[in-house]
């Protein structure tokens, strides 16, 4: 009993061997296979990057020329500062001519103009306000910033970055009045003038908090390198499917395959054998695509992938998404009957389980309808248990349940795979 | 195929102990074809001996070899190796049985060692045994020289000559090859001769198919001619020999004979069978002797040359003519 199984396991180590050796001399394939999810994660994170513009982690660049040194240029010049989704650069003597260029030339997308004077030129027409001129009469008009922005920009962030000027204008606003105002009192009724009620302390209002519900009610929708750093893992991974579904049947084709079943081989190690050197070719783009995605986007101006804190949920799901992905290829290999057949059968599936499961298009940008179709697909319940630790901090609970989806799924097609191997289906 | 054949009545199986491979009843037939490929074979290969299975392309060879290597199941019948039923024992007769395809099946990318290799440890072996093995499949083979060659780098010939010896391994006691021979150089062939006397002499029962006659002839103590998936005959290769002699006449013209031939030489007394087959011809008669003169004169009178003719044969390509109305050989 202990000799055959030992015996056994001497078959299947010998059989991965073989396989090894046999891919190891492939090496256009190879470097294919490693190559391909590296290089989509690097030019699809930098260049989606502003499509996912207002996420977490997602910056752009602002200049802020604030030719007014008062209270209007630093009330500014402190909001974008504070706001996390800016990269605020600052300048104080460009002109707007100057700062036009730079945004032609994609320095910036937005620039706020503050134009020299702006604080007292609001002072003095504030104190016309005061002393009851009426409008038509003023002789200061009303204090210009403008803006300008790339017309790429989406006009929905244009509008927030627009109101979130005016917001800070209007406290301005109320502090500047409340000077003046105090200012007369003193005047009028001397240094023990009774002081006016601190209004913008007493806030009648919180900050309104902004909070994103998804259909599944879990937080955050995901930046460019968080959806695509798994994405393309996954699709690289279940494209291995093609090579894997093509070897097998070379193998059947050369006569091999025929060869091993005339001898006293079970079918889990001849598929097995198969099966864990491309599980070690997956966990290689997984560890790639992350390694790239954490350490060289930041050097080319992406933003850096944050793995999260739960590194055995990340593996987990690697291993259950490679599984998956082999018990599909084996079950095509066992009903295609070319390498063309299988080749082509295997990789039209992928595309689609991609495109279906969010991998081309990000699922949170999907209806309602196709959120729901989505979850067919495998590749779906991978992107969702990589999403779970990136953007929602999960751990090894929380992706359990797309990790046994997808070992589920990899065991059904495992169990055809040997079933129709022994000529049983 | 329902012609009568008077052979299969007169042969008398040998009876030394089991035998090695045993077919009883065996059909195959292969989903959306209307003929079978194997229609009810019965067959018996003695312990000790080299059985050939001869038969045109097309036969069924293939499908019974594929059926004793468990790869096919056959649609009825049963069969025996080694005394285990195919459908039960198939774990200990794949230990008794070394199967070599007839097309080489090996990995192009791997060298002829990592083959022999690979193939030798999934049949169990290892270590210094298996590396002894191996180098005895090398000298067999005699591709020593050719070891660490690519497979995808060899001459056909060279991968037919692995391609046997991979079957070999584990050293087999019952060896089961498909058309071993076939496209490969006249050395290479007596090559495979050699060592299949050899496996013999050692006391391996060898199944052998092939479409070459003088192979069988050769080579084999006992055939089965098998032909539309049906066993035409079975027996020892002398027996079979003695059977056939005397009883016709072989023709062969310099042209084509004019279509109604048959149909006059059946006018002539003492003729039992004629048949046609391209430029050739074969009569059955009680007496080939005495309609001799009489068929010569016949053909004279209608100007047909002759390039052959062939009398009181001694030959298996003319048993396997007369029985399956081709000459098996390739077109
Ligand atoms: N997988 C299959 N599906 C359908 N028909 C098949 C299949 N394999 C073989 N056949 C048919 O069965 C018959 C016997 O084929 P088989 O390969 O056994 O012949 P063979 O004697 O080995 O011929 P050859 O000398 O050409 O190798 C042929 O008519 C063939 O077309
Ligand atoms: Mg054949």
């Amino acid at each position: 009993m202990m000799a055959t199984l030992m015996a056994t396991l001497a078959k299947f180590g010998a059989s991965i061997a073989k396989e090894a050796r046999i891919l190891g001399r492939d090496r256009q394939a190879l470097i294919l296979f490693f190559s391909m999810p590296v290089v989509f994660v690097l030019i699809l994170s930098l260049s989606l990057r502003d499509a996912f513009g207002d996420r977490p982690g997602a910056t752009f660049p602002v200049l802020v020329v604030a030719q007014d040194r008062g209270e209007v240029g630093q009330s500014i010049t402190q909001t974008f500062r504070a706001n996390p989704h800016v990269r605020l650069a600052l300048s104080h003597d460009a002109s707007e001519a100057q700062a036009r260029q730079w945004l032609m030339d994609g320095h910036y997308r937005f620039v706020v103009l503050i134009p020299a004077g702006a604080t007292d030129q609001a002072k003095r027409r504030l104190g016309e306000v005061l002393a009851g001129v009426p409008p038509e009469l003023r002789l200061e008009a009303p204090v210009a910033i403008r803006v300008l922005a790339d017309p790429a920009l989406r006009a929905d962030y244009r509008k927030v970055l627009e109101s979130s000027i005016d917001l800070v204008l209007h406290g301005v606003e109320m502090r500047l009045g409340r000077a003046q105002v105090e200012e007369t009192l003193r005047v009028t009724q001397g240094d023990h003038f009774m002081p006016l009620p601190d209004l913008e302390s007493a806030r009648l209002f919180r900050e309104v908090q902004g909070e994103t519900v998804t259909r599944q009610g879990r937080g955050q929708t995901p930046s460019s390198v968080q959806q695509n750093a798994p994405a393309w893992t996954l699709l690289a991974m279940f494209f291995l499917t093609v090579p894997l579904s093509v070897s097998f049947i070379k193998e059947r084709e050369q006569g091999s395959l025929f060869r091993l079943q005339t001898m006293n081989v079970p079918a889990w190690v001849v598929l097995g054998g198969k099966a864990v050197p491309f599980f070690a070719i997956n966990q290689i783009q997984m560890v790639s695509v992350l390694a790239v995605s954490v350490y060289v986007l930041p050097l080319l101006g992406g933003d850096r992938l944050d793995l999260g804190n739960a590194p055995l949920a990340l593996a987990l799901m690697g291993a259950s998404a490679s599984l998956a992905a082999i018990g599909f290829g084996i079950a095509v290999a066992m009903y295609a009957r070319t390498t063309e057949q299988a080749a082509g059968f295997s990789s039209a599936m992928v595309m689609i389980m991609g495109a279906l499961g969010g991998i081309l298009v990000p699922k949170a940008v999907m209806p309602p309808l196709m959120q729901d179709l989505a979850n067919l697909s495998p590749l779906s319940w991978g992107l969702d248990g990589f999403l779970d630790v990136f953007v929602r901090g999960g751990g090894i609970a929380d992706v359990l349940p797309e990790a046994m989806a997808l070992l589920a799924f990899s065991a059904f097609c495992h169990g055809v795979g040997i079933l129709r191997y022994q000529g049983r289906i | 195929m329902s012609k009568p054949c008077p052979l299969s009545q007169q042969y008398q199986a040998p009876k030394e102990g089991g035998p090695a491979i045993e077919l009883v009843g065996v059909g195959k037939l292969f989903a959306g074809r209307d003929v079978p490929a194997l229609d009810g074979v019965d067959l018996s290969v003695p312990h000790g001996t080299i059985y050939g299975i001869l038969g045109p392309n097309g036969a069924g060879k293939t499908t019974l070899m594929s059926i004793l290597g468990g790869l096919l199941k056959p649609t009825y019948g049963t069969a025996r190796i080694d005394g285990h039923d195919i459908a039960k024992g198939r774990a200990a007769i794949r230990r008794v049985i070394g199967m070599v395809p007839q097309e080489p099946a090996v990995y192009p990318t791997l060298t002829v060692r990592e083959n022999l290799d690979y193939f030798g440890r999934m049949q169990g072996l290892s270590g210094p045994h298996l590396q002894n093995r191996i180098r005895a499949c090398l000298d067999l083979a005699e591709m020593g020289d050719y070891a660490d060659r690519r497979v995808d780098q060899l001459s056909g010939g060279y991968r037919r000559r692995l391609n046997m010896v991979i079957g070999l391994i584990h050293e087999p006691r019952i060896l089961i090859l498909d058309e071993p021979t076939v496209a490969i150089d006249p050395h290479s062939r007596s090559l495979i001769h050699q060592r299949l006397r050899e496996l013999h002499a050692s006391g391996i029962t060898i199944l052998i198919s092939t479409h070459y006659m003088e192979e069988a002839e050769q080579l084999c103590q006992h055939i089965a001619i098998i032909h539309h998936g049906k066993v035409m005959v079975q027996g020892r290769v002398p027996d079979l020999l003695a059977m056939q002699r005397d009883k016709s006449i072989q023709m062969q013209f310099e042209n084509d004979p004019p279509p109604d031939l048959a149909a006059r030489l059946r006018t002539l007394p003492g003729l039992a069978e004629v048949h046609v087959m391209g430029r050739c011809v074969r009569i059955a008669a009680e007496h080939p002797d005495t309609l001799m003169p009489t068929l010569l004169t016949e053909l004279q009178a209608r100007g047909l040359g002759l390039r052959s003719l062939s009398f009181g044969n001694s030959s298996l390509a003319q048993v396997f003519l007369a029985l399956t109305g081709s000459t098996g050989a390739p077109k």
